[in-house]
């Protein structure tokens, strides 16, 4: 398997201007790259097919009426290999089995907490198994471990 | 005289007068009301009719002989009673059954039907028996005990479902509101990293991180209670061991491991924030010198004693560094805004901090929640 390398390019779906702009600074303190940042999922729909983001960062309630999950979908059909993380508010929208997305960061985020969730996701996606124990911060998703096989 | 004429002869006697069978005279004078139908001629008509029948009906016999029965039945009859009946008398079995039947002048009332072959020696089918008895006062307690059952029924299906309604719609708020305060809190942490990453002297970076570290030890207080099993309970020891997770993981410059030795300890919803603070103060506290050098650890400890929950802290050299070459941890006293905290929210929520310096340089911390109501 054609694992990536660091840093890791991510997309941020966010409806909070301010709150992406903080997860776009934390990612890019923890030696990432942002690909874009979208608030929609007509956004998400809009940026290019060719570019494919390593990991996806998904918040739940988005702009415009429209939901993580359905963005989900949307991914999972342009860029089957990249890794979805939903960020929210309402982790048990989420359904059981995460919709095959592969894990999900509680709002509301600690620094640290996001910061140690970034670094778990970086080793299970470039170098998997992750080293680190599994954070607080974190919940994978039976797909996450799949992934790693 | 063909002997089934013998009904209407015995019409004619009169038993006190010493004539005819004393059986037939009994049928014909009692109180419940009796027919006879011969299912040998068309149609199965009636060939007796007792004075009680014609009082039950309001028909004279002259009106009812020859006729079949079924001029008893009217608009409200049922028609599965009526078929039941028919079978009965076409497998020639008996049958018991209520159906409603109407009088000559059209009033309905409920008769409580039995009906019964009479066979001759060989097995023959003779004659139809049939007694009637008026039960309308009986069925219709049935059926307003029914109605006002089936009223009742209805009026709680109705009333619940308001109830459910009225759940959902307060749920969805609870929700709505809920939501708002997890984005609100999430929002002011980012607010404030935003102004962090602006800060230009170490003074207020300091301030700021210090600040940053409460706002988000209050957020993981508030996912600990949404994610938890029951919202109206804090288990600090597992939020204890998080908030160290959480605090070690963002220092890049130590080696700092957690082992944890967890029983249940929970304290009530309306506290959580207040120890959660308290635990947060503490933590930091712990690990705010930079220059410790060699590997630590925390161990953290809860349990549930004499109405009393308990938190251990203790934060020491980890016994797998072997080198005796780090220094000791200095003398921990907390002073400024940390010791307010810890003070005001301990006498708050009826909670003891007491802090033991170890020989070693290790420091130990006892929480102890009296969560009895005094």
């Amino acid at each position: 398997m054609n694992r990536p390398k660091p840093p890791l390019s991510i997309l941020v779906v966010e409806d909070e201007l301010i709150i992406s702009m903080d997860i776009e600074m934390m990612i890019e303190d923890a030696g990432h790259r942002v690909m874009a940042t979208a608030a929609s999922l007509k956004a998400v729909a809009a940026l290019p097919v060719e570019t494919k983001p390593d990991v996806a960062l998904v918040d739940m309630q988005l702009a415009q009426g429209s939901t993580g999950l359905e963005v989900n979908d949307e991914i999972r059909k342009r860029w089957p290999g990249t890794i979805v993380v939903f960020v929210t508010a309402n982790p048990k929208k989420i359904p059981e089995d995460f919709a095959g997305a592969h894990g999900v960061i509680a709002k509301p985020f600690s620094s640290a907490g996001f910061v140690a969730a970034l670094r778990y996701l970086e080793e299970g996606v470039c170098d998997p198994p992750p080293v680190s124990p599994e954070p607080g911060s974190f919940v994978a998703s039976p797909a996450f471990g799949a992934h790693w096989g | 005289m063909d002997d089934r004429d013998d009904w209407t002869l015995t019409e004619a006697l009169h038993h006190e007068q010493g004539r005819g069978d004393p059986f037939a005279a009994a049928v014909r004078s009692t109180r419940m009301s009796m027919i006879i139908t011969d299912p040998t001629r068309p149609d199965n008509p009636i060939i007796f009719a007792n004075d009680a029948f014609q009082r039950l009906t309001g028909y004279d016999r002259d009106e009812l002989i020859g006729r079949n029965c079924r001029f008893l039945q009217g608009s409200q009859t049922d028609p599965e009673t009526v078929g039941r009946i028919r079978e009965a008398v076409e497998a020639g079995t008996d049958i018991a059954v209520d159906i409603l039947n109407y009088r000559k002048d059209g009033t309905s009332f409920w008769n409580a039907l039995y009906l019964s072959p009479v066979r001759d020696d060989a097995g023959t089918i003779q004659f139809f028996f049939a007694s009637q008895l008026d039960v309308t006062d009986r069925i219709d307690v049935q059926s307003r005990m029914a109605r006002e059952k089936a009223r009742v029924e209805t009026e709680v299906t109705r009333r619940v479902a308001e109830l459910r309604d009225s759940l959902d719609a307060q749920r969805l708020l609870l929700h709505e509101v809920d939501h708002r305060v997890k984005n609100n809190m999430t929002m002011i942490g980012s607010i404030l990293r935003l102004q962090l990453r602006e800060a230009q002297d170490s003074e207020t970076v300091d301030l700021l991180r210090a600040m940053m570290t409460r706002i988000d030890a209050l957020a993981t207080v508030h996912r600990h209670l949404y994610q938890s099993e029951d919202v109206t309970r804090f288990d600090i020891g597992s939020y204890t061991v998080n908030l160290a997770s959480d605090l070690t993981q963002s220092r890049s410059d130590c080696d700092i491991r957690i082992r944890a030795d967890l029983g249940r300890a929970e304290v009530p919803a309306g506290q959580a924030s207040a120890i959660g603070l308290i635990v947060n103060e503490i933590l930091s506290h712990m690990i705010r010198p930079t220059d410790f050098g060699g590997a630590r650890v925390f161990d953290i400890s809860s349990r549930v004693s004499r109405g009393r929950v308990e938190l251990g802290i203790r934060f020491g050299r980890d016994a797998r560094d072997g080198s005796a070459k780090h220094p000791a941890l200095p003398r921990y006293s907390p002073s400024g805004v940390t010791e307010q905290i810890i003070s005001r929210l301990a006498a708050q929520t009826r909670t003891s901090v007491s802090w033991t310096q170890g020989p070693s340089g290790s420091i130990e911390v006892t929480v102890i929640v009296d969560t009895e109501v005094s």
